[in-house]
């Protein structure tokens, strides 16, 4: 295993790589992308995108529902894993909680520059403040900015804490001086000693079992957004547990997209193997499943209610402008994860490609056909409206996928891809 | 006088040096005319001081009329900071008088009101004077004197007439001519008088861009004077109104809507009134009726002929050419006698209007259903035919010297007359305008004209009620008042407009010496005793037997109208008029050619697509709009757009006065090219989903169970809140009585700093009107019923928006109000999405930034949003505020508020008032049988309701296809 270990920590202290150039240039234009629009978005105001009245949710609330939804798998697999005590979790993790930190940085800017007044979002904090005002608790979105604040907060620290023991080995095995000092500060003085392990393992765990219902609630939460209002297509008891199916959803596929390019870019072949991706994909179909369960209980609903307005919000989703948008949902989020059924598939990369593109797609328009479709058919029929994105919305959106991936380009590069200390621990295992 | 000295005799000869003067000529106009005059010392320094003092003061005020340019240290009598002063004057639009108060904040006009005592107002306001502050303070306005295009000098304007005076001295003004507007000023008047008095030979023409002609030779033909028809709906229990404008435009409308309105809610009147209306392109009065028939105007000829023949032959057999349901109209018209009228529009020819000048005096209405009142207009003539003889005169070179007041015919003329190429013979042409129009260019000398709000003036009602007319500001520019360029031409020293004003009255209201008549005319806003007596003399038979000649039936048919916000044209540099969604339309900054939709079926157009309309030799290429419920085979071109000038006005969509004025049949093909309209519905033609939220059914019904619009006891609710009090604001909105005429819609924008965001914001869906009148079809595409509804923040009891802010800023209120705190918005439009009526505005840009408009034109009393911050219908929250502060003060209740809205509806279709007061009138309103409240089954509780509207069909008339209230 030494030379698994070995490989790893190369990564991380020697490994030059022009594929790992080629994909950092071309996730900086992204970024610059994403500063450029945030700047004119700032500029200007939220007018530089497509919401308009009555549509006045868009892209920013899409792409954060989004992003939150991706982060969940990390966590999953990390803390939910640990816990059950599964054994393959080990050489996937680091690279799962890598993929939960950026996704969760991604989608916490998007609620910040959603704001009228961006500068002013820290009146949601119950701060004091010389009104002696208060932030209004019945309001979900105050949950919200909760739920979010320490997911991601606590999503950082179990990915930082997690990695302290592999940084100490880093320190000690780098030869230049710099790297020393730098993995040493972030090492926070960690020497291997019985009780430092001890001590990291109860705090490990104790984390873990923190994160594990903080994932469920940062969805639940999300859905609540949704169905705390009386907006039509909205206003559905079944939206926090439909809300975390589809986080775990586009989650396990956003870790499968990952697995894919960065085995083959950093020669992992040995560590993930066809055994991680067959029981991935399995996931991938249960909850694609679930998915299709709450799609199904959503048409039931509306039908059961005979409300027109949900009704007709509902016959806009299935032949209305919109209507290619839902039907993508359902071809991408439910019927084509179908394919994994087959065990030969679920281990062919090529079709495991295909599916979690699809899927993260899919659940991309999920989002959009819950935010927008339901908003332009309102109650009253005066206020009907319709929607676009307008440049300034997709270059956000895919600044964004910028984000994401200089974030874990400069964490793969940095910081080792499997975690090293799990890896040793589990071939020490008897 | 002394010459000047030595030291000076150089100056003195630069100035004489032609070279010298020519350069400076150009340079600086009024110096090289300065300069050219004779020096003397004592005028040489008064220059120097001049400029000294000037220079100094270039921001202050030219206008002060005492010459004091020191702003006062103590306020002026009567003004207290923060409280508001009021000030009658009136609204003018093409002669007719509207009364009106204009509220001042610190001596600045900033709102209109409508003038309780004035006959043609009752109180209320039409949107063109809702409008005029923008209008007022538009920087567009014409502001100095041009000649030839460039910087001229009033002084050599008045040196010029002052030869021409000595000219038309010996030819007794020969080759003068003076081309008005529609005149009902008793002042202007005189001062014409007096003009034509000097000079026989001169020429007085009178032309509005709006022809009323019909009218005019209407009554001259039944009545053998230009008699005003003036109906009183009040006692009018059946109306067949055929292209009729009663409730949009005619003169009167105002008081006609609140006539028409009395009779319309069946809780509130014993006899509802049943009306019938035929229509070429749907309007206010069709969508208000009962019956309402599409017709083209062929086809109202025929309809009219064969009324006729029923009520004034007795001929009950039915022409071929009349739809059946004539005879059922006729029926009911005839069961009603004294207390039936028929009113026809002026786009309908003069021997119509003579012909329902007989049915009217056959049905025997004269007295009880209508009046004939001497006409208000100062010398009754015909406009097509005054212009025509102008420009006749033009080109055979008969006119030396035109002046053209107020009107913009080079723009506005019919296409069959090229009025500018005619304007190039006069020698001397002088063109006054408040706003730079296509004639000014067109004329050597454009003058700019004073606002009706900086001179002093006066003009009569639709009924003959004068207002005299009193300044509201100093004057903005150097503005001339017409009466000061009339007076030129016959004295060299014109009297000031106050002093002709004052000089009119003087004779007629036999004051007191101390004036009171006077001031007390002056504070009503209204001259007691002007009215118009009724004329006496009796119908003419020959108006009885006109024959309407059968017009051939035409392919295709063509109407101009004009704009019900832009009007002729005139308001079209007005932001908040062009943005306000045309009634039945729903179109802002634009006018595509309306077509019904089987014309767009047969030409394959859709919304927006180009049609090119050709009549005879003249053509134009516009997008095109499909319209339900107009005339099949009509088009409707709406005038008023397509101006040459002004940064509002400029680019907003077609001119299509080219194709007026021309016989010839027209044609409609599809051309290459496609707009994107701003209409502020913004989505597809919906037709019959709004039963629930418009709610409406037939008298016979409502009469058998007054429980028709009542919804089921709400369960109770655990969470009720109750708003404690001591006041509960709430509103009660009549759907009978409202005929969208949109004044409420404006008076809300002007009252509270609403901001106009641009044609292309109104296609990105963000239009900011707090208050919206939504329009609902029901019913086939070629015959739908139109139903209007205000819709604004219903400020419910358990409103939705609250729950949902993060951060608290939109709140509830002791009385009842949901109130918006700007301060503390962040922008996260959970609110809106929450918000089920969708009444609330975001500023997605900075639109208050980015409008060009004065900033002493705003509200003080309303805040002026941000960037990023949510905002919506406040019930007017500062008036709220107002009446608290005086009933503290005075230690009493509150007493009552009047919303903006409330305040300019003409037909008082809004009620707004305390909840609280058994006594209110809202009170009572909220207990009628009708009273719904609008998605009441989500438990919103809102303060606003509705009155279901209740349609009194005719039992003969096959009902058209209604929603059946079970």
């Amino acid at each position: 295993m030494s030379a698994v270990i070995d490989k790893v920590a190369d990564i991380a202290l020697r490994h030059r790589s022009g594929r790992w150039w080629s994909a950092f240039a071309v996730a900086g234009a992204l970024l610059l992308l994403l500063v450029g629009a945030t700047g004119w978005l700032f500029y200007r105001g939220v007018g530089v995108w497509g919401i308009d009245w009555p549509v006045s949710w868009g892209f920013a609330i899409i792409n954060y529902v989004w992003w939150i939804g991706i982060a969940s798998g990390g966590t999953f697999i990390s803390a939910l894993f640990f816990l059950m005590e599964t054994d393959w979790r080990t050489s996937v993790s680091r690279i799962a909680e890598t993929m939960t930190v950026f996704a969760a940085a991604c989608a916490g800017i998007f609620p910040i520059l959603h704001l009228g007044r961006p500068w002013l979002f820290y009146w949601l904090f119950p701060a004091r403040n010389t009104m002696t005002l208060w932030p209004q608790f019945r309001s979900p979105l105050l949950w919200d900015f909760f739920a979010v604040l320490a997911y991601v907060t606590a999503s950082i620290l179990f990915w930082y804490f997690g990695a302290i023991p592999d940084l100490a080995a880093l320190r000690d095995r780098a030869s230049s001086r710099r790297r020393q000092i730098a993995y040493g500060i972030f090492a926070l003085g960690f020497r291997g000693s019985d009780t430092q392990w001890r001590h990291y393992r109860a705090v490990y765990g104790t984390f873990a079992a923190i994160m594990a219902p903080l994932v469920v609630s940062v969805h639940s939460i999300v859905g609540l957004d949704f169905a705390g209002a009386s907006t039509v297509g909205w206003h559905s008891t079944e939206f926090p547990p439909f809300f975390v199916f589809g986080a775990l959803l586009s989650g396990l596929a956003m870790v499968l997209l990952l697995l894919l390019p960065l085995r083959w870019m950093l020669k992992l072949d040995e560590l993930i193997t066809p055994r991680h991706f067959d029981v991935l994909s399995r996931l991938l179909l249960m909850s694609s499943l679930l998915v299709g369960y709450a799609y199904v209980m959503d048409v039931f609903s509306v039908y059961y209610s005979g409300d027109p307005a949900e009704l007709a919000v509902f016959h806009t989703k299935l032949h209305g402008a919109y209507a290619p948008v839902y039907w993508a949902t359902i071809v991408f989020n439910l019927l084509l994860p179908q394919l994994l059924w087959s065990a030969r598939l679920r281990v062919n990369p090529f079709l495991i490609a295909i599916v979690s593109v699809g899927v993260i797609y899919g659940m991309w328009c999920e989002r959009y056909s819950i935010v927008v479709l339901s908003l332009r058919r309102s109650d009253l029929v005066s206020a009907w409206g319709n929607y676009h994105g307008t440049l300034w919305d997709y270059a956000l959106l895919f600044g964004s996928i910028g984000l994401f991936s200089v974030g874990l380009l400069l964490a793969v590069r940095y910081v080792p891809v499997v975690s090293m200390a799990d890896v040793r621990e589990a071939s020490e295992a008897p | 006088m002394p010459p000047l000295t030595r030291q000076w005799r150089s100056w003195q000869e630069l100035a004489d040096d032609p070279l010298f003067l020519a350069r400076a000529a150009q340079e600086f106009p009024s110096l090289a005319s300065a300069l050219s005059n004779s020096m003397d010392r004592r005028r040489v320094l008064k220059l120097m001081a001049a400029a000294f003092a000037m220079g100094g003061l270039s921001g202050c005020d030219l206008g002060a009329p005492s010459g004091v340019l020191i702003s006062a240290v103590n306020p002026a009598p009567g003004i207290i900071a923060g409280r508001p002063n009021f000030y009658a004057t009136a609204h003018v639009l093409d002669g007719m008088a509207t009364g009106i108060l204009v509220k001042h904040q610190m001596g600045r006009p900033i709102k209109v009101e409508g003038n309780p005592h004035h006959p043609a107002s009752m109180g209320a306001t039409s949107v063109f004077a809702q409008a005029i502050p923008l209008d007022f303070y538009d920087p567009d306005r014409s502001t100095e004197v041009l000649l030839d295009n460039h910087p001229g000098d009033w002084q050599n304007l008045v040196a010029r007439l002052a030869a021409k005076r000595n000219e038309f001295s010996h030819t007794g003004g020969a080759g003068l001519r003076i081309l008005t507007g529609t005149i009902t000023s008793p002042t202007l008047g005189a001062t014409l008088g007096e003009l034509m008095s000097h000079y026989p030979e001169a020429r007085w023409h009178q032309w509005d861009a709006r022809s009323r002609d019909s009218l005019r030779a209407g009554a001259l033909t039944a009545y053998g004077t230009a008699a005003a028809f003036v109906p009183k709906l009040d006692n009018v229990d059946v109306l067949l109104a055929i292209d009729s404008d009663l409730l949009e435009s005619a003169p009167g409308h105002l008081k006609f809507a609140r006539d028409f309105a009395a009779r319309r809610n069946p809780t509130r009147t014993d006899s509802m009134s049943r009306v019938y209306a035929v229509e070429s392109t749907p309007g206010l009065l069709g969508a208000a009726a009962d019956h309402r028939f599409a017709a083209n105007p062929a086809e109202m000829q025929s309809i009219i002929a064969a009324l006729a023949q029923r009520v004034l032959r007795g001929d009950a057999s039915l022409a071929t050419d009349a739809p059946p349901w004539i005879s059922a109209v006729a029926t009911d018209l005839l069961a009603h006698p004294g207390r039936a009228l028929v009113h026809v529009g002026p786009d309908l020819s003069a021997e119509v209007h003579a012909l329902v000048h007989a049915i009217n005096d056959k049905l025997g209405g004269r007295g009880s259903s209508y009046e004939l009142l001497a006409s208000p207009e100062h010398t009754p003539v015909d406009h097509a035919a005054s212009l025509q003889a102008l420009t006749d005169d033009l080109d055979a070179g008969k006119v030396d010297t035109v002046l053209i007041v107020d009107v913009n015919p080079v723009y506005s003329g019919p296409g069959s007359l090229d009025f500018a190429r005619s304007l190039e013979a006069a020698k001397l042409s002088i063109s006054l305008s408040v706003l730079p129009s296509e004639t000014s260019p067109k004329t050597r000398w454009a003058l700019p004209m004073a606002h009706d709000w900086e001179t002093w003036s006066d003009a009569c009602a639709y009924d003959g009620t004068a207002t005299i007319m009193q300044p509201q500001a100093l004057p903005l520019y150097n503005g001339k008042s017409p009466l000061d360029v009339l007076a030129l031409f016959y004295t060299a020293e014109p009297p000031t407009p106050q002093t002709a004003v004052r000089a009119t009255w003087q004779s007629r209201l036999n004051d007191t010496p101390d004036g009171a008549v006077w001031h007390a005319a002056l504070a009503a806003g209204v001259v007691t005793g002007t009215r118009s007596a009724p004329i006496t003399s009796a119908l003419r038979g020959a108006a009885a037997t006109i024959q309407l000649l059968a017009t051939s039936s035409r392919p295709l048919h063509v109407v101009f109208k004009p704009d019900a916000q832009v009007w002729d044209g005139r308001y079209a540099n007005n932001a908040w008029l062009q943005e306000l969604p045309r009634p039945l339309t729903k179109l802002t900054w634009d006018n595509p050619l309306l077509i019904s939709p089987s014309l767009a079926q047969r030409l394959s157009l859709r919304n927006g697509d180009h049609g090119k309309l050709s009549v005879g030799n003249k053509q134009l290429t516009a997008p095109v709009w499909i319209v339900p419920g107009q005339a099949a085979d009509c088009i409707t071109a709406t005038l008023g757009f397509g101006r040459a000038l002004g940064r509002i006005s400029h680019n907003a969509g077609t001119n299509t006065y080219p194709l007026t004025g021309l016989a010839d049949a027209p044609t409609l093909e599809k051309v290459v090219g496609h707009d994107t309209l701003a209409c502020t519905e913004h989505h597809d033609l919906i037709l019959n989903v709004g039963e629930h939220i418009v709610r409406h059914g037939r008298l016979a019904d409502f009469q058998s169970n007054s429980a028709l619009f009542k919804d089921p006891e709400p369960a109770p609710e655990i969470y009720r809140h109750h708003p404690p009090g001591p006041a509960a604001w709430g509103m009660s909105i009549d759907l009978n009585a409202c005929i969208g005429c949109n004044a409420c819609a404006i008076a809300c924008q002007a009252e509270n700093n609403v901001p106009v965001v641009g044609k292309e914001q109104v296609i990105a869906q963000r239009e900011m009107h707090w208050l919206r009148v939504d329009r609902y079809w029901e019913g086939s595409v070629e015959a739908p019923d139109a139903y209007f509804q205000p819709m604004l923040c219903m400020h419910c009891e358990q409103a939705p928006c609250e729950t949902v802010c993060p951060v608290g800023a939109t709140v509830h209120d002791a009385e009842g109000l949901n109130v918006m705190v700007y301060n503390r918005c962040v922008g996260t439009r959970f609110c809106s999405n929450n918000c089920p009526y969708k009444v609330r505005r975001f500023n997605y840009l900075a639109y208050a930034d980015e409008e060009q408009r004065a900033i002493e034109s705003r509200n003080p009393d309303v805040t002026v949003r941000m960037r990023g911050v949510m905002e919506k219908c406040t019930f007017c929250v500062q008036r709220i505020a107002e009446a608290r502060i005086a009933a503290d003060e005075a230690g009493a209740p509150v007493g009552p508020v009047q919303t903006a809205c409330q305040g300019a509806c003409p037909s008082r279709a809004i009620t707004f008032g305390n909840l609280a007061d058994p006594g209110s009138e809202v009170s009572a309103r909220k207990k009628s049988p009708l009273n719904y409240a609008v998605l009441g089954d989500q438990n919103t509780h809102p303060r606003v309701t509705y009155e279901g509207r209740i349609r009194n069909l005719n039992p003969d008339l096959a009902a058209p296809p209604t929603h059946d209230p079970a």
